[in-house]
């Protein structure tokens, strides 16, 4: 019986998310959801009152510092890993355009006609290229810029010459705001696409054994 | 003369071939599958391989077997068992044939990767190993280095992944402006397509 097991795992599944990734995720995914709640309260302290501005605050900066710190988790682990891959560039333009705009149309036309996706998720390129750009600018773009601009906002005298470089702290709370915008749109889009895998809790599902199911 | 190296998977399910094919060749090593031990013995004549892996458990010949035929005609050969099954009895009697290792399923691909440079390090280690592999070796230095897989790994593909790594937000940003205009001429060029179309057939 465990051999036909182990032979079904084998079969059915493809090892994808090793456990520093599934770690990272979690950990992040709570973070991220405590960030966007306390930072809506300390945005909009009129229309939000389950904390004082005070303790909304300073769970933000810490839950900040966990997710920071979180963040080198995963820098690390791809950094010196071979998984790198997966957030390497597609250096030929012409292939890239093409698989990104196939893959458009499979999510606008082919996913609602029960078609499979055109791309098909491997250890070393698990992104299809709509999801390789969009990480891409994510974790090495948005969150960076996010995490220094709410350094400069947690200590403003400390960073004051980084503020002044930058245009002011009005500049740097709009940019802070328009990620953390972004943000709550990626936490709603990414679970809603995490629920058109076979079953609606199948991605998820792989997201804590590690295992892609085909 | 093909210069990567050569890795032959024999196991019945063919998936754990498709595992192997899949995590290897993108590191540089050509793989083979057969489905029975037969059809890998069949191979071994008419291929030099680096390393075998062979499935314990097969119908026909098992891979105990596998690994005699291969110890006695190729005994340079390094032989991986691939076992959901291992039991004491085939192991100690892989052991005694000069079986490189043993490897259970499932199998991910930090597995497959890390038996095979395992298997193939102790190869290369080996006194006996066969002038061809040695001189194969001494190719695939001489020709293509980047081929080798562990010499890739010591020649700044570390390097060379930050690089990417780091530059990829920068061309995504090129990707992010493009596209929408590239969409659009795409748009606009089958739309034209399509008119013409539809004129000449009217």
């Amino acid at each position: 019986m465990e051999a036909i097991q182990a032979r079904h795992n084998l079969a059915d599944m493809t090892y994808i998310n090793p456990l520093p990734v599934r770690i990272w995720h979690w950990v992040n995914a709570l973070g991220f959801v405590l960030l966007v709640l306390t930072g809506a309260q300390i945005r909009y302290t009129d229309i939000f009152g389950v904390l004082t501005f005070e303790s909304a605050v300073k769970l933000h900066n810490w839950v900040g510092f966990a997710v920071i710190a979180n963040y080198f988790v995963w820098l690390g682990y791809y950094i010196f890993s071979d998984r790198i891959t997966n957030y390497h560039p597609v250096l030929d333009a012409r292939k890239f355009a093409t698989n990104f705009f196939q893959q458009a149309q499979y999510y606008s036309y082919g996913i609602f006609k029960g078609e499979h996706s055109p791309h098909q998720v491997q250890p070393y390129d698990k992104f299809n290229p709509m999801q390789r750009l969009a990480y891409q600018l994510i974790m090495l773009t948005a969150a960076p810029i996010n995490f220094v601009t709410g350094l400069m906002m947690w200590d403003t005298q400390r960073f004051a010459n980084w503020i002044a470089a930058v245009g002011g702290i009005r500049v740097v709370d709009t940019i802070h705001v328009a990620i953390f915008i972004l943000f709550v749109f990626f936490i709603f889009v990414h679970a809603y696409m995490g629920a058109l895998g076979r079953t609606p809790i199948t991605h998820y599902r792989e997201m804590f054994t590690g295992y892609e199911e085909h | 003369m093909n210069i990567k190296p050569q890795v032959l998977v024999i196991d019945d399910d063919a998936v754990v071939g498709r595992s192997f094919d899949r995590v290897l060749t993108k590191k540089g090593y050509e793989v083979s599958t057969a489905l029975t031990g037969e059809e890998g013995l069949e191979r071994m004549e008419t291929n030099a391989y680096d390393v075998v892996f062979t499935d314990i458990q097969m119908p026909g010949m098992n891979g105990i077997e596998v690994a005699e035929h291969i110890k006695s005609k190729c005994p340079w050969t390094p032989v991986v068992v691939i076992t959901g099954y291992g039991t004491e009895e085939h192991e100690a009697k892989a052991s005694v044939l000069g079986v490189k290792g043993f490897v259970r399923k499932p199998l991910t691909p930090e597995i497959i990767e890390s038996i095979t440079l395992k298997a193939m390090e102790k190869q290369a280690e080996a006194p006996e190993a066969a002038n061809e592999v040695v001189e194969r070796a001494a190719e695939e230095v001489a020709v293509e280095p980047e081929l080798n897989p562990s010499t890739l790994r010591k020649a700044g593909t570390v390097a060379k992944n930050i690089v990417l790594f780091l530059a990829s937000p920068f061309i995504a940003l090129g990707y992010v402006i493009a596209l929408p205009a590239l969409g659009f001429y795409m748009i606009a060029k089958l739309s034209w397509q399509a008119l013409r179309t539809k004129t000449a057939a009217s």
